[in-house]
C-alpha cells in the first residue's frame, strides 16, 4: 500500500499554472473598469435628467428607467440562467403592494416598505421556485405564469382592486411625493445603478459562471459540480428584489394608485419580454437598449398618431416589433454586435497540430479530503438495480473499485453501462441497492454533491458549453473547489497544461476536433479535482493517435493518483489499459476480473457475439481474445436508434451506427478529418440525443428543437426512460 | 467572405434606416396645428383604444356635441367670445397609459383650462394626481368615494359616489316597489368585482338591506370574464328573489347572464348597478325582448325636458339613443363654459375657483343632472347629487324614477 | 347537493369546455408540430368571429354553417402568415432564442391584429342573435344549453375530422412525422416548411371555426381574445404539449374544473381553480394528464 504521488497531499496548494497567463486576471483595477461602463451609463442618466424640461419628457424617462430595471431584473433567471419566466411581475407586484398597502394600513414610509417589499418578494421567489424548478422549459416558462395569475384573482377577491396612494401633504419626501419630477428619474436610476451593478457581480462571479453553463447544458453542469438547483434559486431570488423595488418605483412615480391588473397583469410581463427580447437577452445591456429604444417609441406613438387616430399606435408598435424580430431575432445588442464586431468563434480547426504535447503533471488537489491510498476500497457498488417502465436496464449489479485501479465496464449495446454511471453520479437514482463511497453512502445524493465528493465524469458525446471558451468550460468544473474566478481560472489552466490543450484556452468548443473536445472534457473534469473519474466511452470517435493521447492520458491520471472507471468498446486499448474488467449484458454483471481471463469467459463471448460464434469459437480452437479484440465494433444487436419516437427502444447506449452524421466507429478517420466530423460532437443535437445518457436528464437547451424539447416534451415517445423524465428528474429535484 | 460582409453591411444599414423610420415616422405623422391664442382648451382623458375604447369615444360624442353648441353660439362671451377646444388624449388599457396621457396632454404645447376624464375609477386615481400637481381643475364621473377623500383641490366629482348612490338607490327601489304593491322581502346581489360594482354592493350587503328588513338570499360575485352563468342563475331560479342587484359590467359577462335567466325562464325584476347596462350594443346583441323591463341605477340620463337634446344627439351621431357618457361629458364641457364666463379667464386656478363659488341653477349644465342646482362641496363631490333610475321599454332606455324628472312610467315585474 | 345538480354542474362544465377544445387543439397542433408559442391564436379566433358575424348579419349563414365556411379562408390565411412571417421564426437554431424570437413575433402580430380591427370595425361589442342561445334541451333534471350543445357536438366532429387527418392521410402522417422529428423526417423527403405552413394553416383554421362557434352564443369585440388565450395554454399544456386529443381534452377538463370549483370556493376564485390544476398537472404529471398514450401528433 504505497502512497500515491507526493505531490498528492492533502494539503500541498494548487500548483501555479504551467503556461504563461494568457487574459489577464482581472484584480481589483479590473472590476473596476467593469463597472465604467456602468458609471457611464448612469453619468448619462443624470444628464439627461437634468437635461428635460417639460414633465412629460421626465414621466417617459422614468419609464425608460424603471422598465430596464425591471428587464434586468428578469434577465437574471431568464437571460443569464435561461430559465424564462413568464411570471416576473409577480414580484413587481408584490413590491407595489407590500408597500401601498403598508402606507394605507400604517402610514408605513415607503422608503422601509420598499425593503419589505423586496424580503417578501425573495421569500416568495424562493416559495414558487422550490417546486417550480423541477421543471424546465416552456413548462417552467408557463408555470411561473400561473403565478401572478392567481395573485390578481387573489387581489381582487380581497377587495384591493384599486388602492390610491394617500397623499401626504406634511411629509411628501418621506412618503416618495415629489413634486419634482426630477426626483422619480433619480430614484428609477439609482434602482437602474443597483440593478446593473447586479447584473455585472452575477455576470463575473462564480454564480454567473454557474448560470451560463446550466444554461447550455444543465446536465453537464451538474456534473461538473454545480449544484444547478440551488444556483437557479439563487438567480430567481436575486432577481425577484429588483423586480419588487422597481414595482414600487413604478406606482410612486407612474401610477399612484395600485391595481391588480397594473402590476400583476399580462401588460406588465408584456412590456419585460419587448424590452428584454428587443434589446437582448443575457446581457445587462440589452434590456437598457430595448427600454430606450421600445419605451420613447411607444410613448411617441401614443402622443402623435395615438391620440389622432387611436389604435394606430398598437398598430404601428406591434409592425415594429415584427420588424425588429425579423431582422434582428437575437436583439438589437447581439445584432448589432455580431455586425460590428464580428463573430468571436475563431477558425480554430484550420490550424491542425492543435494538441501540444502533454508535459504538465496532473496536479490537483483539494484541502479538506483526505488522499486515497492505493489499494484501499474506494467505490462499492452494491446490488445496482434500475428498470425503466418494465425493462430491467440494471440488474443487481455489483462491483468494487480500489485506490489507484483503473476499471473497464464493458459490454453489448443495451447492457446498461452508461446506465450504470447515471446512477453512479447520481443523475438517476437506483430502484434497489447503494453505492458506497468512501464507506460513505452516495446513492440519492445530486450529481453535484457527488463531483463534490470526488467523483467526475466525462460523457460518451462531449457535453461543452458551447458560447464558453475552452478555459471557461474548464473554469466551470474549477468552481467547484474555487470560489473566486481569478483562483478558477488557474486552476483551469493547469488543468488544461495537464492535457495539453492550453493553445486552445481562449477559443469556443466550436473551432475543436473531437480529441480537442473530450482533453477539453477531460480537464473540465480534472478541474474539479476528482479521486475517481468516471470516462464514458473516450476514445469514440478517435482516430489510432487520438486513442493513444487519451490511453496516455488515462495512465498518467492513474500515476496522479485518481481511480478510473471507463466504458469503452475499442476492446484493444481497454485490454491494455484497466485492472479489472467488469462486463454486463442486459443489465447484468456477467463476469468481472482481470481482463485476460473476462475476455475469455464464454458467457461473455456469447453476450458480445451470440451463440453461434461462441460455437465456431469453441469448434475452431481459436483464441477467444484475438477475435474477440479483432473486431472495431463488437457489437452484433442491429443498430437502432433508441430514441426513435414510437419505439419502445431500450433507453440504454445509442446504437454505435446508423446515426446520420455519425462517426463514432472506434477506427476512425483521422483528426483532421472532413470539417463535418470534427464539428459533430458539436453539434447540439447529438448531445442532446435522447436514449444517450439518460434522456429524462437532458437539459432543454441543448440545440436542435426536436431533441431539446425531449425532456419537455412527454408525449414524444422516446425510450421509456423518456416518459419518466419530468418527473423522476434527479439534477433538478431539491434534495 | 466579402459577399457575406457586404451582406451583414447592408443589413446594419437596413436595420439602421428602418429603425430611424419607425422613430421619425409619428413625428412625420403629426401635423403641427396652431391653434388660435385665445381658444379655451380643454383636455379629455379618455381610453379611446383597447378594451374600453366604445366607452371612450361616447365620451368623445358628448364633448364635442357641447363644444359645437357652445361655440355656435358665440363661444364663451366674457372672453370676448373665445371658442373652446378639445385636446383628447388616449388612456388606452392601463393605468400607466391613462396617467401618461394626462400628463402628456397637460404639459404638452396647449396651455389647458380644465380636463374631463377618465371612464375608468382607477384611471381617474392616477389621473387625478397628476392634475392636482399641475393646479388644473379635473372633472370626472367615476363613482369611486376614493377619488374624493384624498383631499384634492382640483377635483370634482359630478357623480353621487358609490356608498351615497346604493343608499339612495335602495330607497328609490323600495319606493318604487311599494307603489306598485311588490314590497321586497328577499334580494339578491349578482356581479362582478370590478371596483364600481364592489363599492356598490358593500354597502347594500353590510347594512342597508338589513335596515330595510330585506333578507339577502343570493350573494354571487365573480372575476371576469364569467365561463358560465349556469351556477348563478339556478340560484336564482331556486331562491326566487323579489330583485336582483345586478352589476356585471364586463359585456360579454352580463350577457351570458341575461340570456341564461332567458334560457331558465327566471321571472325576476333586475336592478343595473351602473350605466354599462344601457348602452346600444345591448339591443343589438340579445334584442329587445330581453332587456325589456331591466332597469338600472345612472348617475345621468337624458330627463323630461331634454328630448331636444336626445334628438340633436342621435341626429349628430347616429347613435340609437343618448346614455350616461356622453351626457356627463357634454355636461361637464357646459359647466366649465360656464365657470369660464365667471371667472373671465383661461387660468385653470381661476376656473377652479369660480367652480368652488358657482351655484348654478340654469342653462344646459343644470338642467342635464338631478337636482337641478349644480354646486360642488369643499371635497370636490356635487352637492345632491342624486342617482337616476332608467328601464329598458321597447328597446330603449328611459329615465323612470323620479317621476318629476321622468319620460316614461316604470313598469314593474315585467307587468305580471 | 342533490345529485341532479352535480350532474348538471358536470355538464355545464363539458358543454363549457367543448369549445376551450377546439380552441386548443389548434394552437396544440401548432406548438406540436413548429414548436411555437402562438400568442395571436386568440386574435385569429376573434377574426373567425367576425367573418362568422358577417356570413351570418350579410347573408343569412347560420354561425353554425359559418363555423365551417370560414375554414377554407383561415387556412389560407394561416398559409400566408407562415409564409411571410413565421417561417423566418422556426426551424434551425437555438430553441430557447427561437421561442423567444416567436413569442415578440406572434405578441407584435396580436397588437397589429387587435388594434386594427378596432379601428377598422369600431370597438362596439356586436352580437350574432341566434334563436337557440337562450334555450335548452331538458334531459331528464338538466338543462342543455342548446348553442353550447351544438357547438360542443361540432368541436368534437371537427376535432374528429383533425384527427383522422393526422391519422388516416398521407399529408397528416407527413405532418406527424415531421413534428416527432422534424430531421428524419427530412431525411424521408418530407419538406418540413411545408408541413409547418400546413400546421399552421390548419391550426389557424381550426381556431377561427372555434370562434365562429364561440359567436353562436358570446358578443363579439375586438378584444375578446384576452378572454381566453391564458386558458388555451392551460389546456394545451393538461393534455400534453402538442398532443391534439390530450388539448382537447384538456379543453374538456378546464370547462369541468371550473364548474366544479364553485362546488369548493367562492365564485370569485372560480379560475384560482383552474390555475391550481394547472400547476398540479405541471409539477405532478408534466407530460399531461393523459401521458402518452393519446398522442396522436
Amino acid at each position: 500500500m504505497k502512497m500515491v504521488g507526493p505531490e498528492r497531499r492533502a494539503d500541498a496548494p494548487v500548483m501555479a499554472p504551467q503556461t504563461p497567463q494568457r487574459s489577464s486576471r482581472p484584480g481589483k483595477a479590473g472590476a473596476l473598469l467593469g463597472l465604467l461602463p456602468i458609471g457611464l451609463v448612469i453619468l448619462l442618466g443624470l444628464a439627461i435628467t437634468f437635461a428635460l424640461r417639460e414633465r412629460y419628457h421626465h414621466r417617459v424617462l422614468t419609464l425608460v428607467l424603471v422598465w430596464a430595471t425591471m428587464g434586468l431584473a428578469w434577465n437574471i433567471i431568464s437571460g443569464y440562467a435561461g430559465q424564462t419566466s413568464f411570471g416576473h411581475q409577480a414580484f413587481f407586484g408584490i413590491g407595489a403592494y407590500v408597500t401601498v398597502l403598508l402606507i394605507v394600513g400604517f402610514r408605513l414610509t415607503p422608503w422601509v416598505g420598499l425593503i419589505v417589499g423586496a424580503v417578501a418578494a425573495v421569500i416568495a421567489a424562493a416559495l414558487i421556485g422550490f417546486p417550480t424548478f423541477r421543471l424546465a422549459g416552456i413548462y417552467f416558462a408557463l408555470a411561473t405564469l400561473a403565478y401572478p395569475l392567481i395573485f390578481r384573482i387573489v387581489m381582487d377577491f380581497l377587495g384591493y382592486q384599486e388602492v390610491a396612494i394617500p397623499m401626504m401633504r406634511t411629509a411628501p419626501v418621506a412618503y416618495m411625493q415629489f413634486s419634482d419630477p426630477r426626483a422619480y428619474d433619480l430614484l428609477a436610476l439609482a434602482a437602474l445603478a443597483g440593478t446593473l451593478v447586479l447584473s455585472h457581480w452575477v455576470e463575473t462571479s462564480r454564480l454567473g459562471y454557474a448560470l451560463r453553463a446550466l444554461k447550455e447544458n444543465e446536465q453537464a453542469a451538474e456534473a461538473a459540480g454545480i449544484d444547478t438547483f440551488r444556483a437557479k434559486m439563487l438567480a430567481y431570488m436575486l432577481s425577484a428584489a429588483p423586480a419588487a423595488v422597481i414595482g414600487v418605483v413604478y406606482t410612486h412615480a407612474i401610477l399612484f394608485v395600485v391595481t391588480p391588473e397594473a402590476v400583476f397583469g399580462v401588460l406588465v410581463i408584456v412590456q419585460t419580454l419587448v424590452v428584454c427580447l428587443v434589446g437582448g437577452v443575457g446581457s445587462k445591456w440589452g434590456p437598457l437598449i430595448g427600454s430606450a429604444i421600445m419605451v420613447p417609441l411607444s410613448e411617441t406613438l401614443d402622443a402623435t398618431v395615438g391620440d389622432r387616430l387611436p389604435g394606430i399606435q398598437g398598430v404601428v408598435y406591434g409592425g415594429a416589433l415584427v420588424f425588429v424580430m425579423l431582422f434582428a431575432p437575437e436583439g438589437i445588442y447581439w445584432r448589432v454586435g455580431a455586425l460590428w464586431g464580428g463573430r468571436r468563434t475563431p477558425d480554430g480547426f484550420t490550424d491542425a497540430v492543435g494538441t501540444t504535447p502533454v508535459t504538465a503533471p496532473i496536479v490537483l488537489t483539494v484541502s479538506g479530503r483526505a488522499s486515497v491510498e492505493r489499494g484501499v476500497p474506494l467505490l462499492d457498488v452494491r446490488g445496482i438495480s434500475k428498470t425503466f417502465l418494465g425493462l430491467q436496464a440494471l440488474d443487481d449489479v455489483s462491483f468494487a473499485v480500489r485506490g489507484g485501479d483503473i476499471v473497464g465496464v464493458i459490454g453489448p449495446n443495451g447492457a446498461g453501462k452508461t446506465t450504470l454511471f447515471n446512477v453512479l453520479n447520481g443523475f438517476l437514482p437506483a430502484d434497489a441497492g447503494d453505492v458506497r463511497y468512501r464507506n460513505e453512502r452516495i446513492t440519492g445524493l445530486r450529481p453535484s454533491a457527488i463531483c463534490g465528493r470526488g467523483i467526475g465524469r466525462t460523457f460518451q458525446v462531449v457535453r461543452a458549453f458551447p458560447h464558453l471558451t475552452v478555459l471557461e468550460n474548464v473554469m466551470v468544473g474549477a468552481f467547484a473547489r474555487e470560489a473566486t474566478p481569478g483562483a478558477a481560472r488557474a486552476r483551469a489552466s493547469a488543468a488544461l497544461a495537464a492535457v495539453g490543450l492550453e493553445s486552445r484556452a481562449d477559443v469556443v468548443p466550436g473551432g475543436l476536433t473531437t480529441l480537442d473536445l473530450r482533453l477539453m472534457e477531460l480537464a473540465r473534469c480534472l478541474a474539479t479535482a476528482p479521486d475517481l473519474i468516471l470516462l464514458d466511452e473516450p476514445l469514440a470517435g478517435l482516430s489510432r493517435d487520438g486513442v493513444d493521447t487519451i490511453v496516455t492520458l488515462v495512465r498518467r491520471v492513474q500515476d496522479a493518483g485518481i481511480s478510473v472507471v471507463i466504458i469503452e468498446h475499442t476492446m484493444y486499448a481497454v485490454v491494455q489499459l484497466v485492472d479489472r474488467l467488469v462486463v454486463l449484458d442486459h443489465g447484468r454483471r456477467i463476469a468481472e476480473g482481470i481482463p485476460n481471463e473476462v475476455v475469455r469467459d464464454p458467457a461473455v463471448i456469447e453476450a458480445y457475439l451470440g451463440k453461434r460464434w461462441l460455437r465456431r469459437i469453441e469448434n475452431n480452437h481459436m483464441g477467444g481474445p484475438d477475435i474477440v479484440m479483432g473486431g472495431p465494433d463488437m457489437a452484433p444487436h442491429t443498430p437502432r436508434r433508441s430514441g426513435h419516437p414510437g419505439e419502445a427502444g431500450p433507453p440504454l447506449d445509442p446504437p454505435r451506427s446508423g446515426h446520420p452524421g455519425d462517426a463514432a466507429a472506434p477506427l476512425d478517420p483521422p483528426r483532421s478529418g472532413p470539417p463535418g466530423d470534427a464539428a459533430a460532437p458539436l453539434d447540439p443535437r447529438r448531445s442532446g440525443h435522447p436514449g444517450e445518457a439518460g434522456p429524462p436528464l437532458d437539459p432543454p437547451r441543448s440545440g436542435h428543437p426536436g431533441d431539446a424539447a425531449a425532456p419537455l416534451d412527454p408525449p414524444r415517445s422516446g425510450p421509456p426512460g423518456d416518459a419518466a423524465a419530468p418527473l423522476e428528474h434527479p439534477p433538478v429535484d431539491p434534495c | 467572405m466579402k459577399a457575406a460582409e457586404t451582406g451583414r453591411v447592408s443589413s446594419v444599414r437596413i436595420l439602421a434606416i428602418a429603425m430611424a423610420a419607425l422613430v421619425a415616422a409619428p413625428l412625420l405623422l403629426a401635423p403641427v396645428v396652431a391653434r388660435a391664442a385665445d381658444d379655451l382648451k380643454i383636455a379629455l382623458v379618455a381610453p379611446l383604444s383597447g378594451r374600453w375604447a366604445r366607452q371612450g369615444q361616447l365620451k368623445k360624442m358628448g364633448a364635442e356635441m357641447a363644444i359645437a353648441e357652445i361655440n355656435a353660439q358665440g363661444g364663451i362671451k366674457s372672453l370676448g367670445g373665445a371658442k373652446i377646444v378639445l385636446r383628447e388624449a388616449d388612456a388606452g388599457d392601463s393605468v400607466e397609459k391613462a396617467v401618461s396621457a394626462a400628463q402628456r396632454v397637460l404639459t404638452g404645447r396647449d396651455k389647458i383650462s380644465a380636463g374631463i376624464g377618465a371612464w375608468l375609477s382607477s384611471f381617474t386615481l392616477g389621473v387625478t394626481e397628476v392634475a392636482e400637481r399641475l393646479e388644473v381643475p379635473w372633472f370626472t364621473l367615476s363613482y369611486a368615494d376614493s377619488i374624493t377623500e384624498r383631499g384634492f383641490k382640483y377635483t370634482f366629482q359630478s357623480s353621487p359616489v358609490s356608498s351615497l348612490q346604493a343608499e339612495q338607490a335602495l330607497d328609490l327601489v323600495v319606493d318604487l316597489a311599494k307603489k306598485n304593491n311588490q314590497p321586497i322581502k328577499k334580494a339578491a346581489i349578482v356581479g362582478d368585482n370590478t371596483a364600481a360594482t364592489v363599492f356598490f354592493f358593500k354597502p347594500l350587503r353590510e347594512k342597508l338591506f338589513k335596515a330595510k328588513g330585506i333578507e339577502l338570499v343570493v350573494d354571487e360575485i365573480w372575476t371576469p370574464p364569467l365561463a358560465d352563468a349556469t351556477a348563478i342563475v339556478q340560484k336564482l331560479r331556486s331562491t326566487q328573489p323579489d330583485i336582483v342587484f345586478y352589476g356585471a359590467t364586463n359585456f360579454p359577462d352580463s350577457i351570458q347572464v341575461l340570456q341564461k335567466i332567458k334560457e331558465f325562464g327566471v321571472k325576476v325584476p333586475i336592478q343595473g348597478v351602473g350605466a354599462w347596462l344601457v348602452t346600444p350594443e345591448y339591443v343589438q346583441t340579445v334584442g329587445k325582448e330581453l332587456l325589456d323591463n331591466i332597469m338600472s341605477v345612472v348617475a345621468a340620463h337624458p330627463l323630461k325636458g331634454q328630448e331636444d337634446l336626445v334628438k340633436r344627439f342621435k341626429e349628430r351621431t347616429k347613435e340609437p339613443f343618448m346614455t350616461q357618457d356622453p351626457l356627463m361629458t357634454y355636461y361637464h364641457v357646459w359647466l366649465i363654459k360656464e365657470a369660464a364666463e365667471q371667472a373671465k379667464s383661461y387660468d385653470p386656478k381661476a376656473i377652479r375657483d369660480a367652480i368652488a363659488k358657482l351655484d348654478l341653477k340654469s342653462g344646459p349644465a343644470a338642467n342635464t343632472l338631478l337636482p337641478g342646482r349644480i354646486r360642488y362641496d369643499e371635497r370636490g363631490r356635487r352637492v345632491g347629487a342624486t342617482p337616476i333610475i332608467v328601464q329598458w321599454q321597447g328597446g330603449e332606455p328611459f329615465t323612470v324614477v323620479p317621476a318629476d324628472y321622468a319620460m316614461r312610467k316604470p313598469i314593474w315585474h315585467g307587468g305580471k | 347537493m342533490a345529485l341532479g345538480d352535480l350532474l348538471q354542474y358536470l355538464v355545464t362544465g363539458l358543454l363549457v369546455g367543448g369549445v376551450y377544445a377546439l380552441m386548443s387543439i389548434g394552437l396544440a397542433l401548432i406548438f406540436g408540430v413548429m414548436r411555437v408559442v402562438n400568442f395571436a391564436q386568440g386574435d385569429f379566433m376573434m377574426l373567425g368571429m367576425y367573418l362568422a358575424y358577417f356570413l351570418a348579419t350579410g347573408y343569412g349563414i347560420d354561425p353554425l354553417l359559418g363555423a365551417i365556411l370560414i375554414i377554407p379562408p383561415f387556412f389560407v390565411l394561416g398559409l400566408v402568415v407562415h409564409r411571410v412571417l413565421l417561417h423566418r421564426a422556426t426551424g434551425r437554431g437555438d430553441p430557447q432564442r427561437l421561442m423567444d424570437t416567436q413569442l415578440i413575433l406572434t405578441l407584435g402580430l396580436s397588437l397589429i391584429i387587435t388594434n386594427a380591427t378596432t379601428m377598422l370595425l369600431t370597438p362596439t361589442p356586436r352580437g350574432i342573435r341566434t334563436s337557440y342561445a337562450t334555450k335548452a334541451f331538458v334531459v331528464g333534471p338538466i338543462l342543455m344549453n342548446q348553442a353550447r350543445s351544438y357547438a360542443f357536438v361540432m368541436a368534437l366532429l371537427l376535432a374528429g375530422a383533425v384527427y383522422a387527418f393526422l391519422t388516416r392521410t398521407d399529408a397528416g402522417k407527413a405532418l406527424r412525422a415531421a413534428a416527432d422529428d422534424p430531421e428524419a423526417a427530412g431525411y424521408q423527403g418530407i419538406d418540413v416548411r411545408a408541413m409547418h405552413g400546413l400546421a399552421f394553416g390548419v391550426g389557424i383554421a381550426l381556431v377561427a371555426a372555434a370562434g365562429g362557434l364561440l359567436a353562436t352564443y358570446h358578443p363579439i369585440e375586438p378584444t375578446v381574445a384576452v378572454n381566453f388565450i391564458v386558458l388555451m395554454f392551460v389546456a394545451v399544456v393538461l393534455g400534453g404539449l402538442g398532443s391534439i386529443p390530450g388539448a382537447f381534452a384538456g379543453g374538456l377538463v378546464i370547462g369541468i374544473v371550473q364548474s366544479l370549483t364553485l362546488l369548493v370556493l367562492p365564485f370569485q376564485l372560480q379560475n384560482v381553480g383552474v390555475f391550481v390544476a394547472f400547476l398540479l398537472v405541471l409539477y405532478l404529471r408534466p407530460q399531461g394528464l393523459f401521458g402518452q398514450r393519446l398522442r396522436a401528433v
